[in-house]
């Protein structure tokens, strides 16, 4: 049969992101993926090299939209490992909580998403409303629906206010009381099974070898999460489990994404209980006239995506040297996507890539 | 095994000449090493157990006019103290035609790092399989992440320079 | 945006019979889903059940045949700027552009960047434009409301500016994408423009 060549994106309903994939296609059958990135690319890490150390935190959050929080976080923990900053007990467990709260709205985008891609718009509805509920308790907090810069060296920019613990906990009792109606409408559903089950299937060593993080890796299988191998912020206070599947298809991989969201709701409750009194930040010196020694350093986290890296150098002077942010996004998109399309169809290149939790920003950068 | 960062050191200074080694090999490992013996070095760490490659990065050190690559190193498996540990892996190379040799064949995710830093540092990859542009459009004199580039500079010269479309009134 | 203008006059009969493509371009908003940047994560709640983007007749549609509104979302770099350009000559006649967030107007944080165009109005013509980083979603129906007001005076002629100056706007995007690879979408108009600026000069 005749190899056809197909534009996929920028400009198309199924391609989340400005971010475009080139298919060599024989009838409906795909046989070489090429991504293309690049439509989002604004040098950030060279634009970082011309800003003060604080100027910074507003630029950094802009790196992934869907969760800009993790972002702040790693900034925040480089700028203080380089510059010698404690932070109080009080601020890690806050920290932690607006992280968790950050990883389910970005699962309830991931689920939006992927929901409307399969056509189911019901789901996808509550997921966007649900997202929405979390985006106005980070407005309370800290005054923007989207972008926060909450966090900041030496803690956070300010502590909760006065009963927002008891909101967060109503927000998510009424997220958590729709868990059911989610299941029996969309994860127990026999279409999601018969779309999604053998999908895109990664086997554990094709992973490995391919530098998968997070869902991608768990769902073939593999225990792997930074938060528990180096706990930051608050994560090594209190219990909680590494969800698995072991399939390695889309199918596993959504499950492991609604798992991890009840795991992070159950974290919350832990960490809320858990909340002890005291400073919610340090001071930091003048942001004017800080400059920090020279060195370097490389911290990591567990965005909602994976492992997010950033590699910071500093050369003495009130500007950092270059950063390099490793993103999850950036294995996932360019070197395990043109694997896993490979010998699938068409109509399943959405599904793939939304389900490999692709966002373009961050590959950009 | 509680400090596998101390026996890598040792190991790895037995095998490799003139390379230092720096940090308290529990969580971060700096190696320094001569460009020759990079490649050997990352497949004897993937041998290891040094499987993950988590990023390849470059700085630009204009005073010591030299590239300076870093590759992050951390591993899949293994038990807690090792997962803990990341390897930097570091090399120089000189700023005029930078060259060197592609990772590609030892760890799969490592075409578009490279791909990247020859895009943005114009450092060429010897036996690279495709090394064609990644994210940029337009082509620049001199690649845009060098600490030469000035970026203020360049916005001036060219987007500023466009004229704004306007028919009788308003800006011009 | 004055009280009256504003309002939603979608059940008055008399304006349907008085100017129907008017009030037909108006209430059925079909917007390009095309994202080409980071202000789209707030298009998914605007069109979902909490803002409800139907209200006000705006739908995201796939393809630019079928849209007469495009929502420039956010910074706007070099790579894309090709396709927006190409999106934006596609759409039929009327067809509105509305930039998004700071980023578009110009360069917002991204002033000094070197791979973002800084002002998105030297290439393709904007209507209107929503400040802010990140616009909220009302934003976005405040800009609507004020579209069907420029709609209705009969101000909201970015297309017609685009055919009448195309020539011009042409050469600020080859000045930047270098030679394009599709033909001119209005040849005539550049003979039409050296004609006009002889007889001027």
């Amino acid at each position: 049969m005749r190899e056809l060549e197909l534009y996929f994106g920028p400009q198309h309903l199924g391609m989340v992101g400005n971010f475009s994939i080139t298919l060599q296609v024989e009838g409906d059958r795909i046989v070489k993926a090429t991504a293309n990135p690049g439509f989002l690319h604004r040098g950030f890490e060279k634009l970082m090299e011309q800003r003060t150390w604080i100027q910074n935190f507003p630029l950094v959050c802009r790196i992934n939209v869907v969760e800009p929080d993790h972002m702040e976080l790693m900034y925040a923990m480089a700028v203080e490992k380089l510059a010698g900053i404690e932070v109080p007990e009080r601020a890690q467990f806050i920290r932690s909580i607006y992280l968790e709260l950050a990883r389910v709205g970005s699962h309830l985008f991931g689920l939006w998403a992927y929901a409307n891609m399969l056509g189911f718009d019901t789901v996808a509805n509550w997921a966007m409303y649900h997202r929405d509920l979390i985006l106005d308790l980070f407005e309370e907090l800290t005054g923007g629906r989207v972008y926060h810069i909450y966090l900041w060296p030496g803690g956070v920019r300010r502590d909760f206010p006065e009963g927002f613990e008891e909101r967060i906990r109503s927000t998510l009792h009424t997220i958590g009381s729709c868990v059911p109606d989610y299941d029996d409408t969309f994860f127990h559903n026999r279409l999601f099974y018969e779309r999604a089950h053998g999908v895109g299937k990664l086997s554990r060593e094709d992973a490995c070898r391919m530098g998968a993080v997070g869902q991608v890796l768990r769902a073939t299988g593999m225990k792997k999460d930074i938060r528990k191998t180096e706990p930051y912020a608050a994560y090594d206070q209190v219990d909680w489990e590494i969800p698995v599947r072991t399939d390695g298809d889309a199918y596993s991989r959504i499950w492991v994404v609604r798992d991890e969201m009840i795991e992070s709701v159950h974290m919350i409750f832990k960490l809320l209980d858990k909340l002890p009194k005291g400073e919610a930040y340090q001071r930091i010196p003048n942001p004017f006239k800080w400059k920090i020694p020279e060195s370097e350093v490389y911290v990591r986290c567990e965005s909602s995506r994976g492992e997010l890296g950033l590699y910071l150098v500093s050369d003495g002077g009130d500007k950092p040297c270059r950063a390099h942010f490793r993103t999850p996004s950036y294995s996932h998109g360019l070197t395990i996507l043109e694997k896993a399309l490979e010998n699938e169809s068409i109509a399943d290149v959405g599904n793939i890539m939304i389900s490999l939790y692709i966002t373009a920003p961050e590959i950009d950068r | 095994m509680k400090n596998p960062g101390k026996k890598l050191q040792d190991e790895l200074r037995s095998m490799f000449e003139s390379i230092s080694t720096e940090g308290d090999g529990e969580n971060r490992m700096t190696v320094k090493c001569r460009k020759e013996a990079v490649i050997t070095m990352l497949s004897f760490l993937k041998k290891t157990g040094f499987d993950h490659l988590a990023l390849i990065s470059c700085v630009d050190r204009l005073n010591d006019n030299v590239l300076e690559l870093v590759y992050i190193l951390s591993s899949y498996g293994g038990d807690v103290a090792m997962q803990k540990l990341n390897i930097l892996l570091k090399t120089t190379i000189p700023r005029e035609n930078p060259q060197f040799y592609t990772a590609t064949e030892i760890f799969g995710n490592a075409s578009p790092y490279e791909r990247e830093l020859h895009e943005l540092y114009g450092i060429l990859f010897r036996g690279h399989p495709r090394l064609t542009p990644l994210f940029l459009e337009r082509e620049y004199d001199i690649p845009p992440f060098r600490k030469d580039f000035d970026t203020r500079k360049y916005v001036k010269d060219v987007f500023d320079q466009i004229p704004f479309v306007d028919d009788k009134k308003g800006r011009t | 945006m004055t009280k009256k203008s504003g309002k939603m006059d979608r059940n008055n009969i008399g304006k349907w019979f008085k100017s129907p493509g008017n009030m037909g371009q108006k209430y059925s908003l079909h917007a390009l889903y095309f994202c080409t940047g980071c202000g789209i994560i707030e298009i998914p709640p605007t069109i979902t059940t909490r803002w409800d983007a139907e209200r006000f007749g705006v739908i995201p549609v796939a393809t630019p045949r079928q849209a007469n509104l495009f929502l420039i979302t956010g910074y706007v770099s070099v790579k894309t700027l090709r396709y927006i350009i190409r999106s934006y000559e596609q759409m039929p006649e009327p067809k509105y552009t509305v930039g998004f967030g700071s980023c578009p107007i110009n360069g917002g944080m991204y002033w000094d960047s070197y791979n973002t165009i800084k002002h998105l109005d030297k290439y393709i013509p904007v209507d209107g434009w929503i400040a802010g980083c990140m616009p909220r979603p009302e934003a976005v129906f405040v800009a609507v409301t004020h579209l069907w007001t420029l709609i209705d005076k009969g101000m909201a002629t970015g297309y017609l500016k685009y055919r009448e100056h195309y020539a011009k706007y042409r050469r600020n995007q080859e000045k930047i994408l270098g030679e394009l690879e599709w033909p001119p979408l209005f040849s005539k108009e550049e003979e039409n423009e050296k004609s006009r600026e002889k007889v001027a000069g």
